[in-house]
């Protein structure tokens, strides 16, 4: 009797339901099948079945088994074979008549591994299919939802934000800035041809150098970012910029995404704890960043035609932009949210040269006077 | 090793009494009691990425504890966090066994714990996720669920039918569908059972008398819904 581990297990009447582990040794013409349950009481029994005896069939949680039946003298035994060095050593000595059941148990393995990584493949493939139809196809999608909004609805979810955003500021409400401001923002708005908004600007007394326009039609210019202004068309070049996010509806286009991207992972990943939820939250964001980006350009470009329309000098935005990225001192908080890059300006300068030229005409304001009114020392230029 | 069933029945707890240097791995938090001969350990079995997988994929806990008896024999008093019966199985190192993700109580120090990952259609169907814990080696496991423990003896061939949401744990010897329970589609999520589990013997499938998520759904309707 060999010491050997069991390497098999054996079914049968005698035997309990969760089988007795046995010792299989493949022999020339047949199967040695040793019983070691029996070994603790003394009386080791084996027994032997010869090839011709069996039928072999695929089977186990997982098809990877080998089963060998054959009708004993004690009733029917069946053996699952699952150690892969038994299996070959049984390949190698069994007699032709078993080869074909072999490889259809064989053939049936393959298959089973084969559709368990199709499907798996299939659904990896439409996982990404799904994911990149939604980096890819969202603005079409967001576009038709943003398109059922009425402006009521807008005007009324932007103004709601503005109050909250004022109550805690320190408004200027009237002076020569806040005149310029305005005169700039109407001679702007009347070029906008079919405009549904109403444009409502406020003034902020604060060093923040920033400018942003919240749905609806509400537009925020802090006294920071006109001190660092040597001219009126470098003001008047930030706000074409932000009334087209308003026009194009861009507050409304980034939140329908987000709750609509927030929807789609919430249903196809569920709510998953530890590093699911991690991978979630980072495509999100990284969904928010790339629609971001798109936005800007487009507010650029369109905010450049709105200036050329309106015979404002288009220089002053891009040099504007350009001069408040070259002294970025941390303070500039325009620019966190507005990054500029050397591409950004070239596509606004390549653009500006394909337009046809065109005396600018000024405004009715001097520019030097309000930046007195501001507080800024007239001839130190920022 | 030896191990006792005390309190038999809806909330029963296990003692093992540990030889000098002997050590079983639990699920974390399943200590009740212990001699003070034994040390107690937390160990990602299978190493960082197998736990992490682990606790991941099939929800099971990142670290096992490992009670071991350092400084001389000694016993310990094990019990799981649901009401339900302890079955002590003893592994050969040819049966294996596949536990659904929280049937895991304790296991010798023998006995190898893999979380694999099933077909897509047990997957999704079968209600114990992707993936599932499976039990090799030799050594004494203990199997918690939630109710009492019902074995089902399957001879080669023979079938037996269980509602997923009951199983506890089955011999890979057993292969298994999922079916819907009744021919129709409606007809099956309206008899309340939908998915159930088609077993084809040999083996044994242990199951258990309460379904855990149906459990939970009764609770919730007691729940007083605060502001």
């Amino acid at each position: 009797m060999t010491i050997d581990t069991p390497n098999a297990l054996c079914f049968g009447d005698e035997f309990p339901a969760s089988g007795t582990p046995c010792l299989v040794h493949v022999e020339g013409q047949g199967l040695t099948i040793a019983f070691l349950s029996d070994r603790e009481e003394g009386e080791s029994r084996s027994e032997f079945v010869e090839f011709s005896e069996l039928t072999i069939s695929a089977g186990g949680l997982d098809h990877n088994q080998l089963v060998a039946a054959w009708a004993s003298s004690a009733g029917q035994r069946t053996l699952y074979l699952k150690s892969p060095e038994l299996i070959r050593a049984f390949r190698q000595a069994a007699p032709a008549h078993l080869s074909q059941p072999l490889e259809q148990a064989a053939e049936q393995v393959r298959q089973v591994r084969q559709r368990h990584r199709v499907v798996w493949g299939l659904v990896g493939g439409t996982i990404l299919a799904v994911m990149l139809s939604l980096w890819f196809g969202s603005d079409v999608l967001v576009e038709l939802a943003v398109n059922r909004i009425p402006v009521e609805w807008e005007q009324k979810l932007g103004e709601s934000a503005y109050r909250e955003f004022l109550t805690g500021q320190d408004v200027m409400k009237d002076g020569l800035a806040v005149g310029a401001v305005k005169e700039m923002t109407q001679r702007l708005a009347s070029h906008v041809p079919h405009n549904p908004y109403r444009f409502d600007v406020t003034v902020v007394k604060s060093d923040v150098v920033n400018a942003f326009a919240l749905p609806g039609g509400y537009v925020v210019v802090f006294t920071g970012l006109m001190k660092k202004a040597d001219s009126p068309e470098e003001v008047a070049g930030v706000l074409a910029h932000e009334l087209n996010h308003v026009l194009q509806r861009h507050g409304l286009e980034r939140i329908i995404k987000q709750l609509g991207f927030v929807a789609v992972v919430s249903i196809v990943l569920g709510n998953p704890p530890g590093l699911g939820g991690v991978m979630k939250q980072l495509g999100i964001e990284l969904m928010t960043l790339k629609f971001g980006r798109a936005q800007e350009t487009e507010a650029d470009t369109t905010g450049l035609d709105l200036l050329h329309r309106a015979k404002v000098n288009p220089e002053g935005m891009i040099t504007f932009f350009q001069r408040l990225a070259e002294k970025d001192d941390g303070r500039v908080e325009w620019l966190s949210t507005h990054p500029m890059s050397s591409a950004r300006a070239d596509h606004l300068k390549a653009r500006l040269a394909e337009m046809p030229k065109q005396t600018s005409e000024p405004f009715s304001f001097e520019w030097s006077k309000v930046r007195d009114a501001l507080g800024v020392s007239s001839g130190s230029a920022p | 090793m030896k191990s006792e069933i005390l309190y038999p029945g809806a909330f029963p707890m296990a003692r093992v009494e540990l030889g000098n240097g002997e050590q079983i791995k639990a699920e974390s938090g399943a200590m009740v009691a212990c001699s003070p001969t034994i040390d107690i350990e937390s160990k990602m079995e299978g190493g960082f990425l197998g736990a992490l997988s682990r606790k991941f994929l099939t929800g099971e806990k990142f670290f096992f504890q490992t009670l071991k008896a350092t400084r001389g024999a000694g016993e310990v008093l094990l019990a799981p966090t649901v009401p339900g019966e302890i079955v002590v199985l003893e592994l050969d190192g040819v049966n294996e066994y596949m536990v659904q993700k929280d049937g895991f109580l304790a296991g010798a120090d023998g006995v190898t714990i893999d979380s694999q990952m099933q077909s897509m259609s047990r997957g999704l169907l079968g209600g114990e996720g992707f993936f599932i814990l499976k039990m090799s080696g030799k050594g004494m496991l203990l199997l918690n669920s939630f109710g009492a423990v019902h074995k089902i003896e399957l001879k080669p061939g023979q079938e037996y039918i269980v509602d997923n949401s009951h199983l506890v744990a089955w011999s890979t010897t057993t292969s298994y569908n999922i079916e819907k329970a009744t021919s129709g589609w409606v007809a099956s999520f309206t008899s309340g059972e939908g998915f159930v589990c088609r077993f084809r013997g040999p083996g044994v499938v242990y199951i258990q008398s309460r379904n855990p998520g149906g459990f939970g759904a009764w609770v919730r309707q007691f729940i007083p819904v605060t502001e």
